[in-house]
This record gives structure tokens, sequence and C-alpha cells, in this order.
């Protein structure tokens, strides 16, 4: 069993679905899965090494995560409220609307 | 043989969160992941960060499963279990590697007496206080901007 493997393969399915996926949501989603997969090569190699000090900063990785996630949330709502959609190539298209406007005017 | 399994359980729960149409669908199979993480993690004899793990994933998935059910709509046909089928048994074929092959890795050759507590509150205390200052001020920077978004509607 190896892990560091395992992590490649979580990290390819986040890759996978960030690249792939319309929904914010989802894109979240697949943020968190990339997150995960890089803090379990860093938790199980620090404790097959037998270093607390790996774990330690790990803690403090976890916290950081929950604040991006945080703060993606928060600006998933937003958008959800100011326009209407969580689909990607529909905020494009609004946004390059409105860019047109703001040209032509 | 359990580390195995988990293996297998991570990367199909890591492929349906992605693969799910329907948001409430995707984060209870991300919450899946999380709670089989946590259970690696205990195994491999890092019971704190597994508790850790448990606990930040408890709220971030509360939050996320709000989000998804607020912000996504209902598709019109929902997948059904012969469309999944395939996707659970590719995950299982990923996954496969990670159980059959292994890397090499030479550990470096630094002795580290110490342990999780002294690490923590010893070594990185001040990265542990800064660190509750940039939750606060990530908190209230949210709470700031929710309420000013608010505002500018009403």
């Amino acid at each position: 069993m190896d892990y560091m493997i395992l992590s490649v393969i979580l990290l390819a399915v986040g890759i996978y679905g960030l690249l792939t996926k319309r929904h914010l949501v989802k894109v979240l989603i697949s943020i968190e899965i990339i997150a995960v997969a890089a803090s379990m090569n860093f938790v199980l190699l620090a404790s097959s090494l037998n270093r607390a000090l790996g774990e330690t900063f790990l803690v403090l990785a976890f916290s950081t995560d929950t604040c991006v996630t945080a703060i993606v949330l928060a600006l998933l709502v937003i958008v959800a409220k100011k326009y209407g959609t969580c689909d990607i190539r529909k905020l494009a298209e609004i946004e390059r609307s409105a860019d047109e406007e703001q040209a032509k005017s | 043989m359990i580390v195995e399994l988990l293996a297998v359980g991570l990367v199909v729960s890591a492929c349906l969160a992605i693969y799910l149409d329907e948001a409430v669908y995707s984060v209870a199979s991300l919450a899946c992941m999380f709670v089989l993480m946590a259970v690696l993690y205990a195994l491999s004899d890092a019971v704190f960060v597994a508790v850790f793990q448990l606990a930040v994933s408890a709220g971030t998935l509360a939050v996320l499963f709000l989000a998804g059910e607020m912000l996504s709509e209902k598709p019109e046909k929902e997948k059904s279990l012969k469309k999944i089928f395939p996707v659970v048994l590719l995950a299982v074929v990923l996954s496969l590697p990670s159980i059959f092959l292994s890397v090499a890795v030479t550990p470096a050759n630094i002795s580290s007496g110490f342990s999780f507590a002294e690490a923590l509150w010893d070594l990185r205390v001040i990265d542990v206080i800064l660190q509750g200052l940039v939750i606060m001020t990530v908190a209230l920077g949210i709470a700031i901007v929710l309420y000013e978004r608010r505002e500018g509607e009403s």
C-alpha cells in the first residue's frame, strides 16, 4: 500500500473535477479533494517517519484550508445572489456582455 | 486489508463527489471521503490529526450542505445506478496502483524527538497564535462583506 500514489490519484481526480465541472459548488468540492490529497501525503509521510512536526504543520494547514473554504463560500453566495447563477460559463457570458455594453457606451 | 479497502473507498467517494450531479449527494460523498480519511489517519497513528480532520470537516460539510441545497438547481433527470456503476468500477481500477505499486522513499536521517504537543505548543506557538488571528480576521471579513451586501440590497 503506497500513500504517495493514492495521494496522486486523489489529486488527479480533484484536478479533473476542477477542469471539467461548471458549477461553483462542484469546483469548491474539487478544491477540497485536492487539499485533502496534499495534506494526506504530508500526514502519512510524517506519521510513517515518526515526525510530530509534520502533523503539527498539518493541523495548522487544516485551519488555513477551512478559511479558504469559508471565503470561497461567501464569494459564491454573493455571486449567486448578484447574478442568479452558479454556472461558470454563464457567469463568463454575463461578464462578457457587460464589457461589450460598457465598450459601446 | 483494512487500509486497502479504505484506499478504494477514498477514491470511489472522491470520484462520486465529482461525478454526481445533485450537490447534496455530492457533498454526502465528500463527507464519506473525509470520514474514511480520518480513519486512515487514526490507523496510521496520527490520532490528533484524525480528530482535527473530523472536527474541521464537520463544519465544512455543514456549510457545504447548506450552500449546495441553497444554490444548486435540481437536475432534470437523476443519474441511474446503471450510469453510476461504471464510475465506481473506474474508481476501483484507479485505486489499484496505490495498492499494488510502491514508490521507494528514502527517509532523511534527521532525528526529531518531539511529541505532538511539544511540537505544537513549544516550537510552533507563534504560528498557532497567528493562525487564531487569521481565522478571526477571515470571520470578521466575511461578516463585513455579507453585511455590506445586505445593506446594498435594502
